[in-house]
């Protein structure tokens, strides 16, 4: 009896390993976070029928994997965060073409410039502030390097999204002004590893002021009731790099209708609505507005930058240690 | 008299030694494409402080932890110390503690704890239990009796640790060390997240920044080249292991002064060892809201038992074949074979295992993603581990024993089942206990190459603490922490029946 149901545990065994590939699957390389993620992937297998295999690790691990597997890659699909690793992995030659009718959902400045990668949520540099304690923002994310802040500003410059807003003042402002504004940063600011832990401080009166990114605000407060919060979000005056918005985003490794058919249902109204309803992230085709509570993507006033031009991490991490910030 | 070893061990020593080539050969393979970046990254001013960063870490650390291990097992081996049977099992357990957790820990704990003292600390108390370890086996194996002769003749203590024990505990005490220098040059999670730069964050930051393989393969070949400077300097200050001394007699423990003050500093280095990481998985899954999934926890479990028992056996075998060959049969090809072993060692976890994803995609697709690639992996991460536990008990290996087999007609393969094996068996099970513990802490390969869907507890504990669920993270962390307490007291089981026939 025992031997007879052992047997049975190892066909089934074999036969769920079994019908892994086939036609209606896909296999994920995700440097997205699987908490995030794994719902988003059952909606889809829900709705389109394909089972969806995935592989999570960071995004840089997972862009290496990829680069490293080569040709050979198990990959349809890579999703991941910010457009510095979209970009390497489309530079290392990884990514097949995408259909033009598809990229023209997104706005150009949100995707590969090669027609190789495209956005699929959005994300905005923000100023978290104390309500009582702030009673004016400042006009730019530079007026933060003055000695009103000592003390008083939070950042987490460990976190991926915060290099990339450093990569994107470099580009704004030039190397010397941005080693500047981060020496002041080491002197002012109360440092923090995650964004979250930023949101934190400011919610917990740590701090009166911390830059993250917008959703972990829109979380606490969709947590939390906004009514409740005693802090609230803010952008920096126009065209201010410290409004830097990056993406997430898609790469295909070959033209599988299933890859085809993952990438469209990141961009149809309900994988925006998704973003938008889920992650708190910004909706990028424009068919799906934002959360009620966000300002709407357009309005919000980045400075004019392309997601191609802000790849040259290495000199930012190195400008942050010689600043003492890493 | 020098013996060829049977074919089937030297077989399985180049087998083994191949698998451990493979990162080196892939190094060779990316940085042959970027001989520029080499040269870039070797003479960059700030590579001559990332030199010194690590030469200052590695040093200090190798130092500390050799110093606490030597003491913890003496004390505990040797000396009529309160508690001992509480502290041989203390002493070894900070091992079953990932270094990133406990860096974490720390951190989570005392903000603003950064930079090199901290790493010092948390890096020694984290490897200061190899030392430990191998230690306490060899003052075990060892004739008490010589340090009471030398006693008896006038020796002040002093002299009797310089001129007795030390030559005894040397050759481990040098192998340990060995392993602990390695370690920490190789080390990237408690580093990074006690901000001290060292050469490893430069290979982390390739990838992470630019996404450059062939840059991080250039800075991974300094390491290499460091790697073979402490072998060179470990080689030279090994001296020779000692024969196998029977003892006879009863062990007499020697009475110290002050034994309650070397209690309360045992207590204190296991409190901060243990206690501290403990507690901050205990606040995190307090303080959290994030709960952890019952059927994730325990397939999380067995994975995690399955592969590091696989992963421990495989490797034991291959490291007994090894030492074998090298130090029993002391082969003219040894010195190559040992190198090749132990060259690789200080590479961090994610080189590893990209050498491995760029093989298996592209050469062994059969494998790719199955557990047999994680094992390759494993087998490449520690093999010098098995190494350093069985270099000890193979040397001890009376020669003696083996002529009189050979006399009497016996084949190799027979003595060395019917005679070498039995008389190693408690070493080669301390060998295996402390590779699976290693195994069971492994992360940065296991994520790459574990076949899809799979878990493990330290991969769990990745994927939750980097969503910021805490509380959820916890009972992956103290699982991984119990079940990496059972090695470590099985591997306490043969120095705690020496203290139970001694008391």
């Amino acid at each position: 009896m025992l031997k007879k149901s052992m047997a049975f545990l190892a066909v089934s065994t074999l036969g769920l390993t079994g019908c892994a590939a086939t036609e209606e699957s896909l296999v994920l390389y995700s440097g997205r976070k699987e908490a995030l993620v794994q719902p988003l992937l059952d909606q889809f297998t829900a709705d389109t029928g394909i089972e969806v295999e995935v592989r999570y690790a960071g995004t840089s691990e997972t862009a290496a994997l990829i680069l490293e597997e080569g040709e050979n890659t198990q990959a349809d699909v890579f999703f991941g965060v910010g457009g510095a690793a979209l970009g390497a992995l489309s530079r290392g030659g990884a990514f097949v073409d995408i259909d033009q009718e598809i990229l023209d959902l997104v706005p150009v400045k949100f995707r590969s410039v090669d027609n190789d990668w495209v956005g699929t949520s959005g994300r905005a540099r923000i100023m978290v502030y104390n309500k009582q304690n702030v009673t004016e923002t400042p006009e730019s994310v530079m007026d933060l390097a003055n000695a009103e802040w000592n003390d008083r500003i939070a950042i987490a410059p460990s976190y991926g999204s915060f290099q990339a807003f450093v990569t994107a003042m470099r580009v704004v402002e030039g190397d010397q002004a941005t080693l500047e504004w981060l020496r002041a940063m080491s002197e002012n600011a109360l440092i923090f590893n995650k964004d979250e832990e930023v949101m934190e401080a400011v919610e917990s009166g740590t701090a009166d002021a911390g830059l993250v990114n917008h959703y972990y605000f829109y979380r606490r407060g969709v947590e939390d009731g906004f009514e409740n919060l005693i802090s609230e979000a803010g952008f920096f005056g126009s065209e201010d790099v410290g409004n830097l918005v990056n993406v997430a985003g898609v790469g295909m490794l070959n033209n599988s209708e299933p890859a085809k058919a993952f990438v469209e249902y990141l961009l149809s109204d309900k994988g925006q609505k998704y973003f938008s309803d889920e992650t708190m992230e910004y909706p990028l085709t424009g068919t799906v507005q934002p959360s009620e509570k966000l300002i709407p993507l357009d309005q919000v006033p980045t400075a004019e930058l392309d997601l191609n031009d802000i790849d040259q991490l290495d000199r930012t991490l190195e400008l942050m240690r010689e600043a003492g910030l890493l | 008299m020098r013996q060829k070893p049977p074919a089937v061990l030297v077989l399985l020593a180049v087998f083994a030694t191949l698998i451990s080539l493979i990162p080196i050969a892939y190094l060779l393979f990316r940085g042959s494409q970027a001989v520029d970046e080499l040269f870039a990254e070797l003479t960059r001013p700030r590579t001559l402080e990332l030199l010194l960063n690590t030469t200052a870490l590695v040093v200090s650390v190798t130092l500390t932890a050799l110093l606490i291990g030597v003491l913890q097992a003496w004390l505990v081996v040797r000396t009529n110390l309160p508690f001992r049977n509480f502290f041989a099992v203390a002493s070894a357990l900070p091992l079953a503690m990932p270094s990133y957790v406990a860096a974490f820990g720390w951190v989570s704990l005392f903000p603003g704890f950064y930079g090199f003292w901290p790493s010092w600390l948390v890096m020694t108390l984290v490897t200061s239990p190899y030392v430990y370890l191998a230690v306490a086996a060899s003052l075990v194996s060892s004739n008490f009796q010589a340090e009471e002769v030398a006693r008896s003749l006038g020796k002040n203590r002093w002299q009797v640790v310089k001129n007795v024990t030390w030559p005894i505990i040397r050759p481990a005490a040098t192998a340990s060390s060995l392993l602990v220098a390695l370690y920490t040059l190789s080390e990237f999670g408690a580093v990074a997240t006690l901000r001290f730069q060292t050469f490893t964050i430069g290979v982390y930051n390739a990838y992470r920044s630019s996404f450059d393989r062939n840059a991080a393969a250039a800075i991974a070949i300094v390491l290499v080249v460091f790697t073979l400077v402490i072998l060179y300097g470990e080689r030279k200050s090994r001296g020779k292991v000692r024969n196998f001394e029977p003892h006879s007699g009863k062990r007499i423990r020697i009475k110290i002064s002050g034994r309650y003050g070397f209690a309360g500093a045992l207590f204190a280095i296991a409190g901060l060892g243990i206690g501290v990481p403990v507690a901050a998985l205990i606040r995190w899954s307090v303080v959290g809201t994030s709960r952890a999934e019952l059927q994730r926890v325990i397939d999380a479990v067995i994975t995690t038992i399955g592969y590091s028992l696989a992963a421990g056996a495989i490797i034991t075998v291959f490291a007994l074949a090894i030492t074998l060959v090298t130090v029993r049969y002391k082969s003219s090809f040894a010195g190559g074979i040992e190198t090749g072993v132990w060259v690789g060692h200080a590479l961090p976890g994610i080189v590893v295992a990209l050498s491995l994803v760029f093989l298996g995609a592209n050469l062994l697709p059969g494998i790719y993603q199955t557990v047999w690639i994680v094992l390759i992996a494993y087998v490449a991460l520690y093999l010098p581990n098995g190494l350093a536990g069985l270099r000890n008990p193979v040397s001890q290996i009376p020669l003696a024993l083996d002529e009189v087999g050979r006399s009497l007609g016996k084949s190799r393969m027979h003595i060395l089942r019917r005679i070498t094996l039995p008389i190693i068996s408690p070493g080669v099970m301390a060998a295996l206990a402390l590779v699976t513990l290693t195994v069971m802490k492994e992360l940065p390969a296991t994520l790459l190459l574990r076949p899809t869907g799979v878990d493990t507890l330290a991969t769990r504990l990745w994927a939750l603490t980097d969503a910021s669920s805490y509380a959820a993270a916890a009972p992956y962390g103290l699982l991984l922490f119990l079940l990496g307490g059972i090695p470590a007291w099985l591997l306490n089981r043969q120095i705690r029946k020496t203290l139970d026939a001694t008391t």
